[in-house]
């Protein structure tokens, strides 16, 4: 199964890990790993379907846009980019296998009430979508005031999470 | 007004804009360090919001950034960025200490850091105001030390929700033995470019 817009996809030189930008979101089997860089007030989603091991890692910076009239790309909105990537892991009815975990939504700077509260809102969104689309959240690693880079090994499911200030962590 | 719809004249009026104010800026670094600061030509980026946090040497690095959004009859962020080992070397020649002193950026040392950079981005914000002849002041700056991905990701958040595209105004400054390198961006909110083009008289 290949990403959802290669161009936007570096390969590493092993071949195995697929880097899914800022507001972008890829879906991908196993042996490929999908990691994202340095998630502040945006959040990392994940969503994985053991028995298939396909997955998806989506880099959502935004909860929905600021009125109806936007025009532009959705992509890096989590009204659009949570129900898309599902719909296209859903094939053959794994919907129902699906579940997710949810990282970041840091708020940054503190002090200012304008950007503490992107964050919080970005997670409440991706949570609300994800119980539209009834997928279980199995972990969380949100809040906080730190960066957040996130990987998802597609064998198992598993989430390792970096950071500056608390190092490694397994979701 | 969308980004992409400047004119050449128009994004050479706000290259001109970045260089009054990042002059004003450099001048009370040079008179604080009591030194020559010099800057470089500002640097003019149109670029998607979701490019951002890739400007700079890679999402990952890790930085300081003091961040003041614009208050008053336009709307924008400025954000002060500086390796660590810039910031450390900024409190050595503030506190007169030789290059190296300062090992840590905790308490006094950020607060000294953090300070000196809103002086800067107060400066950049008061030649602004005076030159376009508008009310323009910066909101109490608020300080991040992560990862420079996460922290221009926050910073562009509010562009993202109306447009795709993000004007950045970027001006580097190094101290004349260049142990200081620092940036300074300014990002007009899309809304405001407008009134702010339409003050400078160019439409």
């Amino acid at each position: 199964m290949t990403g959802y817009d290669e161009h936007e996809c570096r390969d590493l030189t092993d071949g195995f890990a697929v880097y899914v930008g800022t507001g972008k979101y890829v879906v991908a089997s196993h042996p490929k790993v999908l990691v994202t860089q340095a998630l502040g007030s945006c959040i990392g989603v994940t969503m994985f379907d053991p028995f298939r091991h396909t997955g998806g890692l989506a880099h959502v910076m935004l909860p929905s846009p600021a009125d109806t009239a936007f025009q532009g790309t959705l992509d890096r909105f989590a009204s659009y980019a949570v129900p898309r990537m599902a719909e296209m892991l859903s094939e053959g009815g794994a919907r129902r296998r699906l579940v997710a975990k949810v990282i970041g939504g840091a708020s940054m700077f503190t002090g200012d009430i304008r950007f503490t509260g992107i964050g919080d809102r970005n997670a409440e969104e991706v949570r609300r979508q994800l119980a539209l689309l009834m997928i279980p959240v199995l972990a969380e690693d949100t809040g906080g005031s730190h960066a957040r880079t996130v990987e998802l090994h597609l064998d198992t499911g598993l989430v390792v999470v970096r950071s500056y200030l608390y190092g490694m962590k397994e979701l | 007004m969308n980004p992409d719809q400047l004119s050449a004249l128009q994004i050479d009026a706000l290259r001109e804009v970045g260089s009054i104010g990042a002059g004003h800026a450099a001048t009370a670094l040079s008179q604080m360090l009591g030194k020559a600061v010099a800057i470089d030509v500002p640097r003019i980026a149109l670029i998607p919001v979701t490019e951002v946090p890739n400007v700079l040497g890679g999402p990952e690095r890790l930085v300081g950034a003091v961040h003041s959004r614009l208050l008053g009859d336009i709307e924008g962020s400025i954000v002060f960025i500086a390796a660590r080992e810039d910031l450390l070397a900024l409190v050595d020649m503030l506190r007169s200490r030789a290059p190296g002193t300062t090992k840590s950026l905790h308490g006094d040392e950020e607060a000294l850091a953090v300070h000196t950079a809103s002086i800067l981005i107060s400066a950049y914000v008061s030649a602004i105001a005076r030159m376009a002849d508008i009310n323009l002041l910066p909101s109490p700056a608020s300080f991040a030390f992560d990862m420079l991905g996460a922290i221009l990701e926050v910073v562009t958040a509010e562009i993202g929700m109306k447009v795709d595209t993000a004007l950045l105004v970027l001006t580097r400054f190094s101290e004349e033995d260049m142990s200081i390198d620092a940036g300074l961006f300014y990002l007009p909110d899309p809304d405001s470019l407008e009134v702010l083009l339409g003050r400078l008289g160019i439409i």
